[in-house]
């Protein structure tokens, strides 16, 4: 049916002139764009109300199914998105409160308090710390509501935007942090689709991050529109070659991919440490490259402490142009048949090697391109120890988001929602920010393993098929 | 040039595959490589002292005529390479181009000063301690058919343990049965996600490696550091009386840390255990072929869950090296990838604990080497800048790759590892 109205507006779109075509395109994209300001600052307040926005969206969809049968379609529209979110959901809520546990009994005032007996009020204070640290959690990640709403009143008493900025810092930094996450992810969603387990994205991020960085200050007096791309393409490209190492190991001599991923991981360490602390050092003793020409800045939407920039539209970009690429178009096709049975691939005459190489080359593209959004939209230069993890939890990512670019995003956010919460968790309750890489192995634990999700809350068993449908295998020994 | 053009023109004769002419490039390239160093890198009259602490000067050389003779027979091999001459001995050809490129560093490292060979030779053996004691438990659980590359991650978690419990029983021993209980336990995890959830094992064993960096991060900042138990010792050299008074074998095997010790027993035993008794053919037969291993009575998924924890258990001795023989304290992702190295001397060693060693002992040579590097800083010839040791530090991971990427395929992985097994 849809399909029917789709294919039916695009051949009447087909049928306009082209100038009307070319206007509407315009009209399309540069409006947004003049207005991305406003339109980012609506999307930050959204996401700190979200419970409002929530409501917001039902009260939508209530209207939208009237014409469609009322209450049963809807219900039958939110049980279907809830049957696929279940999962997820209640892995991801677990894990939290395995968290809590673990930040409870780790606390000194709580041990004290046991060894000596009192149970009660260990309990407490355990729950008060816990309390504190995810609440610190959630402001980081989402603000404050009441600020957030009191700011607006005085926007709109004429007070200017500031106090809105200031108080939509932590949706902007969840975003933020997002940006990464969802480049990271894609990069190893493309490579799980492929049957390879890219763990070496952590190292094509630095390469791509130098790469782009090096361009950026090396070029002075360039026009944005040159620098920017430019900059752009050599440090997705840059990611691309160096993954492509273990591509083309795979290919040519069956190395596995994990094991050479994760030697150029360290290999990588060692290469930004001695470039950073050496040849690109800028003022000495600061292992860190010059500040990039302006002309290279990613540009912010709003300014300061707003950071979000245009590195987040590209991320969602590239979410969309990795779901054409994948289910699209025959590069994609044959990808996606390389990775679900090579030995299929290799009999329907495609070139398995060829692919692998390939899909480690985008891969890496889109790993570096996650560095590239760090180095030119928010520090502006490469320090020491400055990918900090993105590769590693892009595992997790990908695994949650089920290597489908739409739950990439998604999960994308959930993981910028837990980094911009625990760096103020760690400020403010002192919780260390690791407690989130914990969380994060404790998700993929229950992504992978359902049957301990579904022993917990005693769901019934799915239908066989569906359990069997998705998901790459790995584990096919050194030598496969 | 002409090289280039003669290797090309018989790549056409049957039998010699691009593997052969890769090995010969190879060979013609590190014969080049040390007649530079022999021309360019040593002075006419330099001589290349080994000694030892007790006997004092054992030989001494003089570099640049040995130098030239050792580029000489890199050149020679890769010409019988091209001729197959020597048949029979071409098998060895690839170990002698790594004993010649080896030996030929050390003499040019040395050249003009001296080298302690037994303490190279004991730095060595002790960078290959927690190496080899990885790569026993990868073999353990990969002979039982369970794909272990959580080894970094057991010992990661073991070297945590071992400062935290050697910390607090104020016991350097008791942290070292920590450290192994806690890494028994991380195999536990995986052997239960992977055998009783199936969790593809590749998965499962990225999901410990995490979770050690996390927790292990976590927990030191949040209860180590506070409660000031971060930093118990280290474990004090174990001197064998008689023994290592032995001149030069001595030092080398008889004065070691514990961990080397165990290590060396544990290899005797493990080859023992799973080669020569009924026990280890059973746990075997359970890796390349489960179904058969279950219809002669043997229970398939209690000896897989049986391998996996011992492999743990010595995962984490492996891991108390790192904090409790080396700095004394915990630091954040200390294993730094021996893990992963030690997998690497797994598949290189083909699944025996022997052949692991030894493998082990070549990536701990590349580690002792570096080091030493870092202290004598010899600097390259014609370009004349010092080699930075960031570039030394890569090199046992590029090792690691280049044995991983030359051996596949040469080695046989127990057949049915990595499939979950479902009685029928």
């Amino acid at each position: 049916m849809t399909e029917e109205r789709s294919a039916g507006l695009a051949a009447r779109i087909a049928a306009l002139p082209l100038w009307v075509r070319l206007v509407a395109l315009a009209v399309l994209v540069g409006v947004p764009v003049l207005l991305s300001k406003w339109l980012v600052l609506i999307l930050l307040i959204a996401l700190g109300l979200w419970p409002i926005t929530v409501l917001v969206g039902l009260v939508g969809l209530a209207l939208f199914s009237i014409p469609r049968g009322g209450w049963p379609w809807m219900r039958s529209w939110l049980g279907a998105r809830l049957r696929d979110l279940a999962i997820p959901l209640l892995s991801i809520f677990t894990a939290l409160v395995i968290g809590a546990l673990v930040i409870m009994f780790t606390d000194a005032e709580v041990y004290a308090a046991l060894s000596s007996g009192q149970i009660v009020y260990a309990l407490r204070v355990g729950i008060q710390n816990v309390a504190v640290a995810y609440g610190a959690l959630y402001e980081g990640a989402f603000g404050n509501p009441s600020d957030i709403l009191e700011a607006i009143g005085r926007a709109l008493g004429g007070e200017g935007l500031d106090p809105i900025l200031r108080a939509v810092r932590g949706p902007s930094d969840s975003m933020v942090q997002s940006v990464p996450y969802i480049f990271a992810g894609l990069a190893v969603a493309l490579g799980f689709r492929a049957g390879l387990f890219n763990i070496g994205a952590e190292g094509q991020i630095g390469i791509g991050w130098i790469a782009a960085v090096i361009v950026g200050f090396s070029f002075r007096g360039l026009p944005m529109i040159i620098h920017l791309p430019l900059a752009i393409v050599v440090g997705a490209i840059a990611g691309g070659l160096w993954a492509a190492i273990a591509g083309f190991l795979r290919a040519r001599t069956g190395a596995h991919e994990v094991i050479t991923t994760i030697m150029l991981n360290y290999i990588s360490f060692r290469l930004s440490e001695w470039l950073l602390c050496g040849p690109l050092e800028f003022t000495r003793g600061t292992c860190r490259t010059q500040e990039i020409a302006e002309s290279a800045y990613l540009p912010r939407f709003l300014s300061h402490p707003v950071t979000l920039h245009w590195g987040f539209v590209l991320a969602l970009a590239a979410a969309v142009a990795v779901g054409w690429f994948l289910f699209k178009t025959t590069w994609g096709y044959e990808l996606r048949t390389v990775g679900a049975n090579p030995n299929a691939a290799r009999y329907g005459g495609m070139s398995v090697t060829r692919t692998w190489v390939l899909a480690m080359f985008l891969s890496g593209c889109l790993a570096g391109l996650a560095g590239v959004s760090q180095g030119l939209g928010i520090s502006h230069n490469a320090a020491l120890g400055f990918q900090a993890g993105y590769g590693f939890d892009a595992i997790a990512l990908a695994l949650l988001g089920k290597s489908h670019p739409a739950g990439v995003v998604a999960a994308a956010f959930i993981f910028g929602v837990l980094r911009a919460g625990a760096a103020r968790m760690q400020s403010v309750a002192g919780v260390p920010t690791e407690i989130v890489q914990i969380i994060q192995a404790l998700v993929i634990v229950f992504i992978a393993a359902p049957a301990i999700i579904r022993a917990i809350y005693r769901f019934r068993e799915r239908r066989r098929e569906d359990i069997e449908a998705e998901m790459a295998v790995f584990s096919r020994g050194w030598g496969a | 040039m002409a090289v280039q053009a003669r290797t090309v023109s018989v790549s056409e004769a049957p039998g010699l595959s691009r593997r052969d002419i890769f090995v010969t490039i190879l060979m013609l390239l590190v014969g080049g490589g040390i007649l530079i160093l022999g021309a360019f890198g040593t002075q006419a009259g330099d001589q290349a002292t080994f000694t030892d602490q007790k006997l004092g000067t054992l030989f001494s050389l003089s570099s640049q005529p040995t130098l030239y003779l050792m580029g000489m027979a890199c050149l020679f091999m890769a010409g019988m390479r091209l001729y197959r001459g020597f048949a029979a001995l071409r098998a060895w050809f690839g170990l002698a181009l790594a004993v010649l490129a080896a030996f030929a560093f050390l003499v040019w490292m040395s050249s003009g000063t001296t080298l302690n060979v037994p303490g190279m030779i004991q730095a060595t053996l002790t960078a290959a301690t927690p190496l080899t004691l990885g790569a026993m438990c990868g073999l353990l659980c990969e002979r039982s058919g369970i794909i272990n590359i959580a080894i970094e991650g057991m010992m990661l978690f073991g070297a945590f343990a071992g400062v935290a419990f050697a910390a607090i029983f104020d016991n350097l021993w008791m942290g070292l049965i920590a450290a192994s209980l806690l890494g028994g336990a991380m195999a536990g995890v995986h052997a239960v996600l992977s055998i009783k959830y199936k969790v593809d094992q590749i998965i499962s064993g990225t999901v410990i490696n995490i979770l050690a960096v996390g927790a292990t991060r976590f927990l030191n900042l949040r209860v180590l550091e506070p409660a000031g138990l971060s930093t118990p010792g280290t474990f004090d050299a174990i001197r064998i009386p008689v023994l290592a008074d032995i001149p030069i074998v001595g030092p080398i095997l008889f004065e070691n840390q514990p961990t080397t010790y165990i290590m060396l027993i544990l290899l005797v035993v493990v080859n023992y255990v799973v080669f020569f008794t009924p026990w280890g053919l059973r746990m075997r037969a359970c890796g390349e072929h489960p179904r058969a291993a279950d219809t002669v009575g043997v229970a398939v998924n209690r000896m897989r869950y049986i391998s996996v924890v011992i492999g743990g258990l010595i995962a984490g001795v492996g891991g108390a090296y790192f904090s409790l023989g080396q700095v004394g304290t915990f630091e954040d992702g200390m294993t730094r990838g021996q893990g992963f190295v030690a997998l690497a001397a797994m598949i290189f060693g083909n699944w025996n604990p022997f052949g692991a060693f030894a493998a082990a002992l070549l990536f701990g040579f590349a580690n002792a080497l570096q080091v030493k590097m870092q202290i004598l800083q010899p600097v390259l010839p014609i370009i004349n800048v010092p080699i930075p040791p960031e570039f030394l530090q890569m090199a046992p991971y590029i090792l690691t790759i280049i044995v991983v990427a030359g051996v596949v395929g040469r080695v046989r992985p127990p057949a049915q590892e990595g499939k979950p097994y479902e009685k029928q």
